[in-house]
């Protein structure tokens, strides 16, 4: 559990970085939903400035406004009052395969340069100093929605040159089995691409023509600047076109903590 | 066909070396209790295709079950993390017993159960493109899939479509589980099954296996269930065996009927942390409380009270899910 003390801006950089995804999802959109933080960010926005987000998980949810906070994808609290289930087959395939989401909304342990994720382990696949839990949908989430949004926290060690294993296709990835290079992935023939990587620290876009990351916000209100943060990025990351993100509205943080998790299990107390 | 039969029964189909899948999702309605009694029969060498498999296969994987894992996921979600398999797949064995695991998603092992399910050898998807998942150096099983004929030849292969743009298409091999092991809310004598709340996919890994054991909330009258054949999520012909088991999930939760097991996990995963422990662990809720009926006088009328869900929502509003 990450217990974190609030800091003189009355909020604390975990609830920064999920106010600030959850502003990057459009009313009217449908987001895929991954376990962890992306629930809370959805939850937030369906129940702030998008009310008509259609927020979808792979365990067969769909278009669901929890009145208690899920602990995962498959939770009998996003059941009540959604118009519809499936089963995962429906959701992986029909929904996402086909083409109808809009973004994925993904965690991670690893992120690169190109926005590749990594959620399966540390190390060498094949003698693996720590094996993660996997991909779930992650994978197939990043290669088929239309945009992804990724979230986690901002340390040297997640944010690196070149990730231990590609789960998640970022812009540049490689093409198997006949290439390892890294390629375009719309020379692969993949949907959409990593939209931004949000940190406790600021929101990361992508430059469209080199494909890499560059320092897009910064949350100046928790006393982040942008060489805080290439200082906790493992690669040379972009940071001329920062600029410092304007205080989140007080009130999206008391929704956050009293509609959405109140019991603190992912925001803590 | 009258199928009703006692756990042990049932799981004496098993045989050491079949291929495995569960229905459920990682911390709901995994079909717990089937899995304690493969265990307390000393099942071995099996091989598991399943998808967000959660606490049933890190359970399985830490008694030394499996000897093969294709899977997708491994966790208890906020409960914390599946030790077992982590510790299984860093060492590459666990109690004893070798363990090999190979990456998949989540879409990757359903259409693969999919493509089992409707007798096909092979599934096309656009997914795994661009990703380690396609790395040919990391197919963990290409040594194992000459001497065993429970593997495909290949992980898999890319053909250009043939009849529209001629798009690079990945072709994934069709699942062949042996046993479906699914936990509903009830079942007809002869095998039909109704689910409450969702679905996980149960259907589709019924469909796909040779055999199907369903464990149920309770056993009721089939005639019950023809009242409502919509309602139903899968008919009797696809289901071998049928067995009442009251919490037959726990310490997952079963829509409408009781919730996840807070204080059960911790002590789970606590446990979990060391083979040492763990092996204790088995001992105290698996072994030495010999049935189901035993692991449940173990845990009380207390813990059960405290897990019961409210039929208005579905699970219970009130639990304290920080424990």
């Amino acid at each position: 559990m990450i217990m974190e003390k609030k800091n003189s801006a009355g909020y604390k950089p975990i609830e920064a970085m999920t106010v600030a995804a959850s502003q990057l999802l459009h009313d009217g959109e449908v987001v895929f939903v991954g376990t962890g933080l992306p629930m809370l960010a959805a939850i937030l926005a369906k129940n702030t400035h998008a009310p008509d987000l259609v927020m979808v998980t792979e365990a067969g949810i769909y278009d669901p406004n929890p009145e208690h906070l899920p602990m995962s994808v498959s939770d009998a609290r996003w059941f009540k009052g959604s118009p519809w289930s499936g089963g995962p087959v429906e959701l992986m395939n029909f929904f996402l395969q086909k083409g109808r989401i809009d973004v994925g909304f993904l965690g991670g342990a690893q992120v690169d340069k190109y926005g590749n994720g990594n959620s399966t382990v540390i190390g060498d696949y094949l003698h693996p100093e720590r094996r993660l839990p996997g991909s779930g949908g992650a994978c197939d989430i990043a290669i088929q929605s239309k945009r992804t949004i990724l979230i986690m926290m901002h340390e040297i060690r997640r944010f690196v040159e070149k990730v231990d294993y590609i789960t998640s296709p970022g812009w540049k990835c490689p093409g198997y089995p006949q290439q390892d290079n890294l390629m375009d992935r719309t020379e692969l023939g993949l949907a959409g691409g990593p939209d931004a990587v949000v940190s406790d620290m600021g929101v990361m876009k992508f430059d469209p023509r080199s494909r890499e990351m560059y320092v897009k916000f910064y949350f100046s209100g928790l006393g982040i600047t942008p060489e805080k943060i290439q200082e906790h990025t493992g690669f040379a990351i972009d940071i001329s076109r920062a600029e410092p993100l304007p205080p989140p509205e007080k009130v999206l943080f008391d929704i956050l903590r009293s509609k959405v998790d109140p019991e603190g299990l992912f925001l803590g107390r | 066909m009258n199928k009703v039969a006692s756990l042990p029964e049932a799981i004496a189909e098993v045989q050491d070396g079949d291929a495995l899948v569960f229905g459920g999702w990682t911390i709901m309605r995994t079909p717990m209790g089937a899995a304690y009694e493969i265990i307390r029969q000393g099942k071995k060498g099996l091989y598991l295709s399943a998808s967000a498999t959660g606490t049933i296969s890190d359970l399985l994987i830490g008694a030394g079950a499996i000897a093969i894992a294709e899977t997708s996921w491994h966790g208890h979600e906020l409960y914390g993390p599946a030790y077992n398999f982590r510790r299984a797949v860093e060492q590459g064995r666990v109690n004893g017993s070798t363990f090999i695991h190979c990456e998949e998603t989540t879409n990757s092992v359903f259409l693969r159960n999919y493509a089992a399910a409707m007798g096909l050898p092979f599934f096309p998807v656009f997914t795994h493109k661009g990703s380690d998942l396609l790395n040919p150096n990391y197919d963990t099983l290409r040594e194992q899939r000459s001497v065993n004929p429970k593997l495909p030849a290949h992980k898999y292969q890319v053909i250009k479509d043939p009849f529209w743009e001629g798009e690079e298409v990945v072709l994934l091999p069709a699942a062949r589980p042996d046993v479906c092991i699914i936990h509903v809310h009830q079942a007809g004598e002869k095998g039909t099954v109704l689910i409450e709340g969702p679905e996980y996919g149960d259907f589709c890994f019924a469909a796909a296996a040779k055999t199907t054991i369903v464990t149920a909330e309770r056993i009721v009258s089939e005639d019950v269930l023809r009242k409502h054949p919509e309602r139903n999520a899968v008919p009797g012909l696809f289901v071998d065996a049928v067995v009442e088991l009251p919490y037959g999930a726990h310490p997952g939760g079963c829509f409408g009927v009781y919730d996840t097991d807070p204080s059960f996990y911790e002590e789970y995963v606590n446990a979990s942390k060391a083979e040492e422990s763990f092996n204790l662990w088995l001992e105290k809720w698996v072994y030495s409380v010999e049935t189901h009926e035993g692991y449940l006088q173990r845990l009380g009328q207390e813990q059960l009270n405290n897990i019961q869900a409210d039929p208005e929502y579905g699970y219970n509003p009130a639990l304290n899910r920080r424990k």
